[in-house]
């Protein structure tokens, strides 16, 4: 009987497996998104919020899972995705400024040159596309360069969230030991 | 079935603990450590072409792409859907958190009705025989409140049943002579909403 109910078990499972393989499985490093107003669906039902978004971001979330991230995952001077899988997208509801560059309203690829002690942040127009391995320099719409600084808790999963303090808006970028913050104002 | 199965057998605790898990189907592990956490309920996107952005990447992208939609995948664990989780006759977004999200790169037409170009929330009222799905202008909203008052178009489809039940709540475009479809499973239903743009 047990037999029986162990042989039923794993062709039911098999069976199951091969339904679900029309469709894709769920990524490993999950896509996720975040606003600036942060939160703004969560603001919305609220109705805490009567203006339309400013900025959204849509990316996927690598684990650390024990590794060393910077140096090694994520080489040093080379263009990365920032997260994994598609290439993350900025979207710009209005105008705006990063780090005193302008940006037009509009929906973009973002990048990033990760080395020890600073970033560089690229916002590109080729988007709906994966990872950084098409990346065309000559497709920039900015370049900016921020500092980046050490992590004592290290954050698992590869995070990017807005955050405003002292009335300054930044787009915080953290995985593993390192974090980075660009500063964005939408006026 | 299965899943009740593999969970009577685990709680029988009668065959050797080492087969019950590695035929039990496992749910990524999602740690809990980050800050903001990532949800169970992951988000994902799908295009059509299927995979556009791996497509676009290897040089074999025609032109733009046509659609996509942005979603989260809640898991059935071992619950019934339909008729309980997600009530009939009940809007429902389509997935979990966010509402669901549908663009279209292009002017299409459903059911012979054309829909611009632009990005729409998407979401279903399910019954148990057909649903209905609907694009509806209300966008970046919570998928919890649904402002109808915005609704733009709505299409009825058939609910089919499948035999094997969908674990994690699934969107994907395919390929059909007239455009595409977009097909929703979950559970042990399946509905399919075809976009024409030939």
């Amino acid at each position: 009987m047990r037999t029986f109910l162990l042989i039923f078990l794993m062709t039911s499972a098999s069976a199951f497996a091969q339904s679900q393989s029309k469709f894709p499985p769920p990524d490993k490093s999950p896509m996720d998104m975040c606003y600036y107003p942060t939160n703004y669906p969560i603001l919305k039902i609220q109705n805490k919020t009567a203006e339309p978004p400013v900025c959204r971001i849509v990316y996927s979330r690598p684990n650390k899972n024990g590794r060393t991230v910077y140096g090694e995952l994520v080489e040093y001077g080379k263009v990365w995705r920032l997260g994994a899988n598609e290439a993350t997208e900025i979207e710009l509801f209005k105008d705006a400024k990063m780090g005193g560059t302008k940006l037009k309203k509009g929906r973009y690829s973002m990048y990033a040159i990760p080395l020890k002690d600073k970033w560089t942040i690229i916002v590109n127009k080729d988007t709906d596309t994966w990872g950084a391995f098409q990346y065309d320099e000559k497709k920039d719409v900015a370049r900016v360069d921020v500092k980046a600084e050490t992590l004592i808790t290290p954050a698992e999963s590869f995070t990017m969230y807005f955050d405003k303090v002292d009335n300054i808006v930044k787009l915080v970028i953290a995985w593993d030991n390192v974090q980075t913050k660009i500063p964005f104002s939408f006026n | 079935m299965a899943l009740f199965l593999i969970a009577a057998l685990i709680s029988c605790n009668n065959a050797a603990p080492s087969v019950n898990n590695s035929s039990a189907p496992t749910h990524p592990r999602i740690p809990e450590t980050a800050d903001p956490p990532v949800d169970r309920s992951v988000m994902d996107m799908s295009y059509f072409p299927q995979d556009y952005p791996q497509l676009k990447m290897a040089g074999k992208a025609k032109g733009e792409p046509v659609v996509r939609v942005i979603y989260s995948r809640p898991h059935k664990d071992l619950r019934t859907i339909f008729g309980d989780v997600v009530q009939y006759d009940a809007p429902w977004r389509l997935g979990a958190n966010e509402a669901t999200e549908i663009e279209f790169f292009r002017n299409v037409s459903i059911h012979g009705k054309t829909i611009p170009a632009g990005r729409y929330v998407l979401y279903a009222i399910p019954g148990k025989e057909q649903w209905q799905l609907i694009f509806n202008s209300d966008l970046f909203t919570w998928g919890l409140r649904i402002n109808q008052q915005k609704d733009l178009y709505k299409f009825t489809v058939p609910a089919r049943r499948t035999s094997i039940p969908m674990q994690i709540f699934s969107m994907q475009f395919g390929k059909t002579a007239e455009g595409a479809e977009l097909t929703i499973a979950w559970d042990t239903v399946l509905v399919s909403l075809p976009i024409n743009f030939q």
